[in-house]
């Protein structure tokens, strides 16, 4: 039998004839234009795509503009707020949905909770315009609350899938055993299913924190006066003449989201691995 | 606990959220306008002459801004949408009638821009910016007239294959109907076939149609190209053998004009806005930033020098009964250009 398996290689697309040459092709068009970006965000001309040589001016520009600021700090906000909610609502749903004995309709509560992967975006974004205007022009409220709870919404899913599958890889007989040793299923909770799941938690945040960091179809419809977050401002400026700066805040918005999902990674690996 | 400390995080953020809103009561302004378009030079003079908070909040189209205003409870007092959506604005009831054509700085519109045709007597509207679409020549190439569309609808024997034409339906069709001598937005088939008869003959000649056109105009890439006035301007201060040129037969003209919302909580600070922007010295804040043409008289003497005759900013006197005002036309007619269109581009 080995033998067999020696003299035969199993099938492998990596061992297709071109298979490289496809690979290659694709990661440069993937990444090519971001490069171009990157490169261009160092312009020393006002241009972007004549280069004219090396300098840092359009991120002195970017960081001196009362707007690019106001907005990245909007961002910020709504961002860590949604990934909080998103994460302890998803946590909650995540435990409801593994931790029980199935019961019926269980499918169409996962389906539920996952909604804002499958509805396209713009769908959502105007029925939330409509509803949100009748409660804005009922109560003249006009604050944040309104994007921190849109962007919690479609943040649940990104939040539930990590921390999901983090519970069903966990092994149960800890629970078990933690039950049979008289803890009361909030110690069992809190002393060995949290610490576990923590990992999946994490990621989970971090996760939805770059999807609500990101987003714009929705904020664009459901900002107020004076909430525009870093991605519809920079839609914003793209409509007119465009400058390096807005090279300059992706590349940052991108480093970010690098950061981020590099962290998401290496803890889903961790997790994965106890 | 990790949830009680995000949930506090949470509130806490919800809280700041909260608190921003309510200073939104006295002394407020709530601009809503296209990206990277107002001077904010502007809003802190507005702001320390008539003791008021601004907010300023970016949108990316009409559409945009018109979807969010027709849902209500939006909170702006200001928009500033084109010319050409000011007739769905009024028609839908959504401005607030405060007759910028009688305020006191109203002496210093520009006469062509007295009582615009999209609002007879400037009853809801006061000006922002305009430009124009026509033509950009480097005279290294041509030297002949350059007011004319004939520089890509019969290019001459020098600029043969090398006319370059952006790809836009609205302003080519504009230019080609004006061309051929109909009327803006016409959805008459004789015309319309004289249109894409002469287009058709006319596409063999250009070299490519395709945006980019400051950059490849200021190399010398492209020595002809329909071209949008702003553009030109730019392309020319790093290139001064391009020069921009009105169509004589007509050229369309785009113009964003400062409104003030029925349901505006501050309608005081938005007329004193509209009043405000009409002194030639605010006038010309307005355009040192965006690098457009408004309409206010005088305003050109506060521009930086680049801009104070600049032929692209200047509308020749002969010229400017060529340009019109663009409209939105009417679905039969939209519908015949995206045939021609479809028919150009495949």
């Amino acid at each position: 039998m080995a033998d067999d398996v020696a003299g035969k290689r199993p099938f492998s697309i990596k061992r297709q004839p071109g298979f490289g040459f496809i690979a290659a092709c694709c990661f440069v068009m993937l990444y090519a234009p971001i490069l171009i970006l990157v490169a261009y965000s160092f312009n020393a001309g006002s241009s972007i795509a004549i280069w004219e040589g090396f300098s840092w001016r359009w991120y002195e520009a970017a960081w001196q503009n009362r707007q690019v600021i106001d907005a990245s700090v909007t961002s910020l906000k709504i961002a860590v707020s949604a990934a909080a909610i998103a994460s302890c609502v998803a946590t909650m749903a995540a435990l409801a949905t593994t931790r029980t004995e199935p019961y019926r309709g269980m499918t169409a509560i996962y389906a539920a909770i996952n909604q804002p992967l499958m509805v396209p975006e713009i769908v959502t974004a105007v029925a939330l315009l409509i509803f949100f205007a009748i409660i804005k022009v009922n109560t003249g409220y006009q604050g944040l609350a309104y994007l921190i709870a849109a962007h919690s919404a479609f943040c649940i899913p990104f939040a539930y899938l990590p921390i999901r599958a983090r519970l069903e890889n966990m092994d149960l007989s800890l629970e078990r055993a933690a039950a049979d040793l008289y803890a009361s299923p909030w110690q069992a909770f809190r002393y060995v299913t949290l610490p576990l799941m923590l990992p999946g938690i994490m990621a989970g945040a971090m996760l939805a924190f770059v999807i609500s960091l990101d987003d714009v179809v929705i904020t664009e419809f459901v900002k107020s006066g004076g909430q525009d977050t870093l991605p519809t401002y920079m839609l914003g400026q793209l409509r007119r003449i465009i400058s390096p700066e807005i090279n300059a805040i992706s590349t940052v918005l991108l480093a970010i989201s690098v950061a981020v999902v590099s962290v998401f990674f290496v803890l889903s690996r961790k997790g994965g691995k106890a | 606990m990790k949830c009680k400390l995000i949930a506090s995080v949470a509130m806490s953020a919800m809280m700041i959220g909260l608190s921003a809103s309510a200073a939104l009561a006295e002394g407020q302004l709530n601009i809503f306008n296209w990206g990277n378009y107002t001077n904010p030079e502007l809003i802190k003079k507005f702001e320390e002459q008539f003791k008021v908070k601004v907010t300023l909040t970016d949108y990316d189209s009409n559409d945009t801004a018109l979807a969010k205003v027709r849902a209500g409870g939006h909170g702006y007092d200001i928009v500033v949408p084109s010319a050409s959506f000011i007739p769905i604005w009024i028609g839908e009831g959504l401005l607030l009638e405060t007759n910028p054509g009688g305020m006191e700085n109203a002496k210093n519109l520009q006469d062509n821009w007295k009582s615009p045709e999209f609002d007879p007597g400037r009853k809801y509207t006061a000006p922002w910016q305009w430009g124009t679409t026509g033509v950009a020549v480097n005279t290294g190439a041509y030297s002949g007239d350059v007011n004319t569309s004939a520089i890509f609808m019969d290019p001459p024997k020098e600029l043969e294959g090398k006319v370059n034409v952006v790809p836009e339906m609205a302003d080519i069709m504009g230019l080609a109907i004006a061309y051929v001598g109909g009327e803006p937005c016409t959805a008459d088939k004789t015309v319309l076939k004289k249109v894409r008869d002469a287009l058709v003959a006319a596409k063999p000649k250009w070299l490519s149609m395709d945006y980019g056109t400051t950059e490849k105009l200021s190399s010398g890439d492209w020595v002809a190209s329909v071209n949008w006035n702003g553009s030109t301007f730019r392309a020319r201060l790093k290139n001064d053998k391009v020069v921009y040129g009105y169509p004589k037969e007509g050229f369309p003209v785009w113009a964003d004009q400062v409104v003030v919302l029925k349901d505006a909580k501050n309608v005081d600070n938005a007329k004193a806005f509209q009043n405000f922007i009409m002194e030639p010295e605010n006038a010309a804040l307005i355009s040192a930033f965006a690098r457009y043409a408004n309409a206010i008289k005088g305003s050109a003497e506060f521009m930086p020098a680049d801009m104070k005759d600049a032929p692209e900013l200047n509308i020749p006197a002969e010229l400017v009964s060529a340009g019109y005002v663009s409209k939105t036309c009417s679905p039969e007619a939209t519908e015949l250009y995206t045939a021609i269109w479809t028919e150009l581009t495949k």
